[in-house]
């Protein structure tokens, strides 16, 4: 018999054996010790990576020793894969951001402690393991966005973070207590029977229950109304760090609210549907006015991320309607972590030598960050889904869910929203091509090009073959439909 | 229907120059001296595959049908996105003019090109490599990532080797375009989930579509392709971004880009939509008259000579719109051989304009005098150039004109009273011609004039209409079967009048 593989149990302990003990080695191995939590940590990702794709593409038999908590399925897989592959680039390429920061080696172990909440939060069926894994992933981004602890900027952004992060624990919690008084359970299938059968009378329990929830994990969807300290963190936390929470810790939130939603819907699919378009068009809207105005790159992105969650809420919408959207939700998922993590990371690179983060640093950068330029302006285009990079495919494919779904508006004020995306996307490009600069050659570290490099060879490949990822998606989708139908 | 080859002649004319293109930044990251001869090679290659795969259609008369049909081949799982490339008579005469244009925009930006040639000749490719994309594509999303993939290198066009103001243009251009292009867009994808099976490929979807939703997508398609052509509402980017572009880049823009608008309208309204369109055929009429007048009264008061002839392109662009819309054999045939001469004769006049400026360090109408003494061989070209622009018949561009006048004139003699545009037309051309040829020259001048090679490349703009001048058949030939299928199955929409 072919032995079975427990992937996020053994993901866990391979990421928790580094993070737990990475501190400590500064006493063993004095100041060497630095490169060995560095390697250290890119190792552990490293395996994790590979038995996640292993586990993404069925490729060992699987299966869960603790079903009831972690259910061991391509869907978690697949989104751990993503936060894991962006906390890999984030973690490389803070060897040279955080290079001379006093409190590097707890800086990576905080990195895999995210890391390990965001793995949990993708594969939980719990409420509670949900919310303990919610707080895992969470408590570490608050001390890492105020990590500059002498810069005010990064001060602010932590205690903002963490003062609407702590309320949206208490708000999840709140849900999920109202959610087991009701069906006298914390498991999502048990839930989900016991919500069948419910008394008509319970509904508006169950209602507000749903709308706790949502406003718990909004805060890391980023969904309007819940975005206020969105823009503020992202500029104030180390650009790096901005990575972290924009395109992985956001994708965990939305692995999580699949589960949830999926087991919500059949109950009052129609209104919960109307409400989340709402949310989404606001969230879009909102999200690309604002990001029109902005005059700092990271604040562009921040809430060009706010309009980017909008997209991605389609996805939820139509989840009770058509395949498409649960499609468009994974692949659009994995697409705009890698484009965000892209622009977000070259955005660091530019803070890091010019020190600044305003547009006004970009104007001619082409010239003297050629490398940088090019990675920022593909990974911008992408996010404006200009064809034929990876995002275009599956803004299209969200898009066409909508229409398929009975939002046609949707779709409409989606397309809409991307071409008011496209002006200020391409200012920048703008300003990086086409304007004058008085700063000298810049030499572009090699181990952060790489990334870079690397990362927009994603973009670049995935979009000539978006075959490849739409099926994976698709099979994804099928397989999970079977198992939880809306 | 379909005629197949085993040779995938059309993925050639779409990689070749894009690969070609995507090279050029490795081989000549050092030296620069060969890249003119080797972008002339390319495209030499390119035209004689053009030539080969457009004299097939036109020897075995195969307009009406999709010839050297690619695909279906998946690219998007079971979402409907394949590549289906196929070549009739309404992709022939754009794919030959592409190629051609593209030959002679290389010839022009030895001249007028001095910095940044690696970036602008990879542009060139890539830019030609999308265009045939466009206009060989059946499956609407491939269609519409060509589409989008032409702006690209026109963005960087304008806004690096553009005049003054070339931020301000190419960002101009490019948001019009990208937006109109996202309405169309929406009726892709509301079209592929009206028909069953679902589809995007263009032959899959013909005749399948219910009227509500064409009159839904009639007015999508309208404002994408209508910015694009461009019709007059939405035609304000052009003037700036034709007044910024290099004179071989305006060549690109006049001859090429404005014509997939044309070819959309084509395709997409007249081809898939015929029910709408033959209903609400007299809105596009009359916005195409609209644009015509608009265009010519405009120009008249132009100083500057290059937004003269970008409004003169407006001018010729309603010509093509009301062709397509007369749902007439000779309206349509009409307006694919106006696309064909149009991108000639326009292209002369914006390279001319470009010498010009070179010549006398001015486009403004009214300071430039007496060129035909300082430059005799620049003022010869320029009379050639605006007699063709004109549509004076001893250029085929009278003839394209003639037959969109007469399909109109078909469907209602109202329509007569567009005979007074080219009346128009011959009038500023004529005025400018006395103010900038004719006139006295100022004392001072110096002389300065073309070379022969410019010469020459410059006299090969005017071989095609010519040619087909003496030989409509060329372009007729392949024209007019697409033309029978697309009128017949018009009027059959619209009640069998004719």
């Amino acid at each position: 018999m072919q032995p079975k593989l427990d992937t996020p149990l053994v993901v866990l302990v391979v990421l928790t054996s580094v993070a737990v003990t990475s501190p400590l080695y500064e006493m063993i191995f004095g100041k060497k010790s630095l490169k060995y939590v560095q390697y250290l940590t890119i190792l552990s990702l490293l395996v994790s990576l590979i038995l996640l794709i292993s586990s993404t593409l069925s490729l060992t038999p699987q299966e869960s020793t603790v079903p009831h908590l972690l259910r061991n399925d391509t869907l978690g897989s697949f989104f751990s894969f993503i936060v894991i592959l962006v906390t890999l680039f984030v973690s490389i390429t803070s060897f040279d951001y955080m290079k001379g920061n006093p409190n590097e080696r707890v800086y990576y172990s905080l990195l895999l402690f995210t890391a390990i909440g965001m793995t949990m939060l993708c594969f939980a069926v719990d409420l509670l393991v949900i919310f303990v894994a919610f707080e895992l992933m969470s408590l570490p981004t608050f001390i890492l966005a105020g990590y500059n602890k002498q810069d005010k900027l990064s001060n602010e952004a932590a205690v903002k973070f963490f003062i609407l992060g702590a309320l949206s624990s208490g708000i999840l919690l709140y849900g999920i207590s109202i959610m087991f008084g009701i069906t006298g359970s914390t498991n999502l299938e048990v839930i989900s029977q016991s919500l069948t059968s419910l008394s008509p009378d319970m509904l508006p329990f169950v209602i507000f229950s749903t709308v706790s929830m949502l406003a718990g994990l909004g805060l890391k969807l980023s969904i309007v109304p819940f975005h206020m300290w969105i823009p503020d963190t992202y500029e104030g936390s180390p650009t790096t760090v901005s990575t972290l929470l924009s395109a992985a810790t956001k994708k965990a939130g939305f692995a999580s609210a699949i589960r949830i939603f999926a087991v919500i819907f059949p109950l009052f699919y129609f209104d919960l549907s109307l409400a989340l378009a709402i949310i989404a068009l606001v969230t879009m809207t909102l999200g690309n006015l604002a990001a029109l105005t902005q005059k700092s790159i990271t604040r562009m992105l921040a809430y060009s991320s706010i309009a980017q969650a909008g997209y991605l809420l389609i996805g939820i919408v139509v989840l009770p309607y058509t395949n498409l959207g649960l499609i468009g939700l994974l692949y659009h998922s994995f697409n705009h972590a890698i484009l965000q993590a892209t622009a977000f990371l070259a955005a660091g690179l530019v803070r890091l030598k010019t020190s600044s983060s305003s547009l006004d640093s970009y104007n001619g950068l082409s010239k003297v960050m050629p490398i940088t330029s090019f990675c920022l302006a593909l990974s911008l285009l992408g996010l404006a889904g200009i064809p034929p990079l990876n995002g275009f495919w599956s803004k299209l494919i969200l898009f066409s869910a909508a229409v398929d779904g009975g939002y046609a508006w949707l779709a409409l004020a989606g397309l809409v929203n991307t071409a008011i995306s496209v002006a200020y996307y391409l200012l920048v490009i703008k300003r990086m091509y086409m304007d004058e600069t008085s700063i000298k050659a810049i030499k572009e570290p090699f181990i952060f090009i790489s990334v870079l490099v690397f990362a927009t060879a994603i973009i670049i490949v995935t979009g000539l073959l978006p075959n490849v990822l739409y099926d994976i998606a698709e099979d994804i989708t099928i397989s999970f439909l079977a198992n939880n139908p809306v | 229907m379909l005629v197949d080859v085993s040779f995938p002649l059309i993925s050639i004319l779409i990689a070749l120059p894009i690969l070609a293109g995507l090279a050029i930044p490795l081989l000549f990251k050092n030296s620069q001296k060969y890249i003119i001869h080797y972008a002339i090679l390319i495209a030499l290659i390119e035209l004689f595959i053009t030539f080969y795969s457009y004299g097939l259609i036109l020897s075995n008369g195969s307009g009406g049908e999709y010839n050297f049909v690619e695909g279906p081949v998946k690219i998007l799982g079971n979402f409907g996105i394949d590549y289906l490339a196929g070549m009739d008579g309404l992709s022939g005469p754009l794919v030959l003019i592409t190629s051609i244009l593209t030959l002679l925009v290389i010839f022009g930006s030895r001249d007028l090109i001095e910095d940044r040639k690696v970036l602008y000749f990879s542009m060139i490719f890539l830019f030609q490599g999308s265009i045939m994309g466009v206009f060989t594509q059946l499956n609407m999303i491939l269609f519409y990532v060509f589409w989008d993939l032409v702006l690209i290198p026109m963005f960087l066009f304008i806004g690096i080797w553009g005049g003054p103001r070339k931020r301000y243009a190419a960002m101009k251009f490019f948001l019009f375009t990208f937006v109109g292009s996202v309405f169309m867009l929406l009726a892709f994808i509301l079209i592929y989930f009206s028909v069953s099976p679902h589809s995007f490929n263009i032959p899959e979807i013909a005749g399948k579509i219910p009227l509500s939703l064409q009159i839904i997508s009639s007015v999508l398609f309208f404002i994408g392709f209508g910015v694009k052509l461009p019709v007059v509402p939405f035609h304000s980017w052009l003037p700036d971004a034709h007044v910024e572009a290099p004179a071989p880049i305006s060549v690109f823009l006049a001859g090429l880009l404005l014509k997939m608008g044309g070819y959309g309208f084509l395709r997409f309204n007249i081809g898939l939509l015929p029910e709408a369109s033959a209903q609400y055929a007299w809105i596009f009429i009359l916005v195409g008259i609209i644009t015509m007048f608009y265009g010519a009264i405009v120009a008249i008061v132009q100083t500057d000579i290059k937004k003269m002839i970008a409004l003169t392109s407006v001018s010729h662009m309603g010509f093509v719109l009301v062709g397509a819309f007369t749902g007439t054999i000779f309206g349509i045939s009409g307006s694919v051989f106006q696309m064909f001469t149009h991108a000639a004769a326009v292209g002369l006049m914006f390279m001319l304009s470009g010498y010009l400026h070179k010549a006398t360090g001015t486009r403004n109408i009214t300071v430039i005098k007496g060129l035909k003494f300082s430059s005799p061989r620049l003022a010869t070209l320029l009379i050639l150039g605006s007699m063709a622009a004109m549509c004076i018949p001893i250029f085929s561009s009278f003839i394209s004109e003639y037959m969109v006048i007469v399909g109109a004139i078909q469907i209602n003699p109202i329509y007569a009273l567009i005979v007074a545009v080219p009346a128009i037309t011959v009038g500023y051309f004529l005025w400018m011609l006395r103010r900038v040829v004719m006139s006295d020259p100022k004392s001072n001048v110096k002389k300065w004039d073309l070379s022969n090679v410019s010469t020459i490349a410059l006299v090969l703009y005017l071989v095609p209409l010519v040619l087909t001048l003496i030989a409509p058949w060329l372009i007729l030939d392949v024209v007019n079967p697409f033309s029978t299928v697309y009128a017949a199955n018009f009027r059959l929409m619209s009640g069998g009048a004719a």
